[in-house]
C-alpha cells in the first residue's frame, strides 16, 4: 500500500473525509494521466493533503433578518455528520415523537430509514448545494459549504 | 487523533458598552465528563444487556452514548455570531 493511500484511508477512517471523498481520492491515485501513463507513476504526485485540504469542511448558515437581526452559524461537516449518524440510535419511542413533531411542522423526513451510506450522500450532495431564501419581508437565509 | 473542544470563546458587546469578552475552559469539564461518561457507559451496558436478554430490538444505549461524546468531541471549530442594532454575541469554540 502506498503511503498516500494510506493516508486517504487514516483521514477516512478518522472521519475527516467521506467514504466517496476518499474513493474519489483512490481513483484520482489510480487513474492514468498523460504524464502519469508515460512514467507509470501514480496519479497525483506527493502529498494529497492540498485536495482534501479544498474539500468544504464547514456548513454556514446565514440569516439576515429584515428588523436588523443577523445570525451567522458555521457548524463542521464532521459535526453534522456525527449528528446524522446519532439519528441511527435513537430509541424508537423518541423517533417516532421526533417524526411527528417534525411532521407537525411540515418536514416529513423518516429518520427511521436513515442508513450510514444515505448520509455520506447526504452529505456530499451538501457539499454541492446552497439554499438561499429572500422572504417577502425581506428576510434572507442562505446555506452553503465552503 | 480527535482533540475535544478546549475553550469556549464568547465576546458580548452591546451598545455604548464595553465589550466583555469570556475565555471559558472547557477542558475543566472533560475530567468532569469523563467520570460522568465511565459511570454511564457501566450502566447502559447493564441496560443493553438486559434489554437484548428479553428480546427487545432496541439495545443500543451504550451505542448512542458513544455517538454522543464523538459529537460533544467534534463542536470544535463551531462558530455562533449573533448580531442586531444593540447587541453583538459572538461564540466560537476552540
Amino acid at each position: 500500500m502506498s503511503e498516500d493511500r494510506g493516508r486517504i484511508l487514516e483521514l477516512l477512517a478518522g472521519g475527516k473525509i467521506t467514504a466517496e471523498e476518499a474513493e474519489r481520492l483512490l481513483d484520482a491515485l489510480d487513474a492514468p494521466t498523460g504524464a502519469a501513463t508515460a512514467s507509470a507513476g501514480p496519479a497525483i504526485q506527493g502529498d494529497p493533503e492540498p485536495l482534501i485540504a479544498a474539500l468544504p469542511k464547514y456548513l454556514y448558515v446565514k440569516v439576515l433578518a429584515a428588523n436588523g437581526d443577523n445570525v451567522n452559524v458555521k457548524i463542521p461537516i464532521v459535526l453534522v455528520r456525527s449528528g446524522l449518524k446519532l439519528t441511527s440510535l435513537i430509541p424508537p419511542l423518541a423517533m417516532d415523537k421526533i417524526n411527528e413533531t417534525m411532521a407537525e411542522h411540515g418536514m416529513s423526513v423518516d429518520f427511521n430509514n436513515f442508513k450510514p451510506e444515505d448520509i455520506d450522500e447526504l452529505i456530499g450532495g451538501l457539499r454541492e448545494t446552497e439554499v438561499n431564501v429572500d422572504g417577502k419581508n425581506g428576510d434572507t437565509v442562505r446555506v452553503y459549504c465552503a | 487523533m480527535k482533540v475535544p473542544p478546549m475553550i469556549l470563546d464568547l465576546t458580548v458587546a452591546s451598545f455604548q458598552r464595553r465589550p466583555v469578552r469570556l475565555w471559558l475552559p472547557l477542558f475543566l469539564l472533560w475530567p468532569l465528563a469523563l467520570a460522568l461518561g465511565v459511570l454511564a457507559l457501566a450502566l447502559t451496558i447493564v441496560a443493553d444487556g438486559v434489554l437484548f436478554l428479553l428480546g427487545r430490538r432496541f439495545h443500543h444505549y451504550t451505542a448512542l452514548l458513544v455517538r454522543i461524546f464523538e459529537a460533544l468531541g467534534e463542536t470544535r471549530g463551531t462558530v455562533i455570531r449573533f448580531s442586531n442594532e444593540k447587541t453583538a454575541v459572538d461564540m466560537t469554540v476552540h
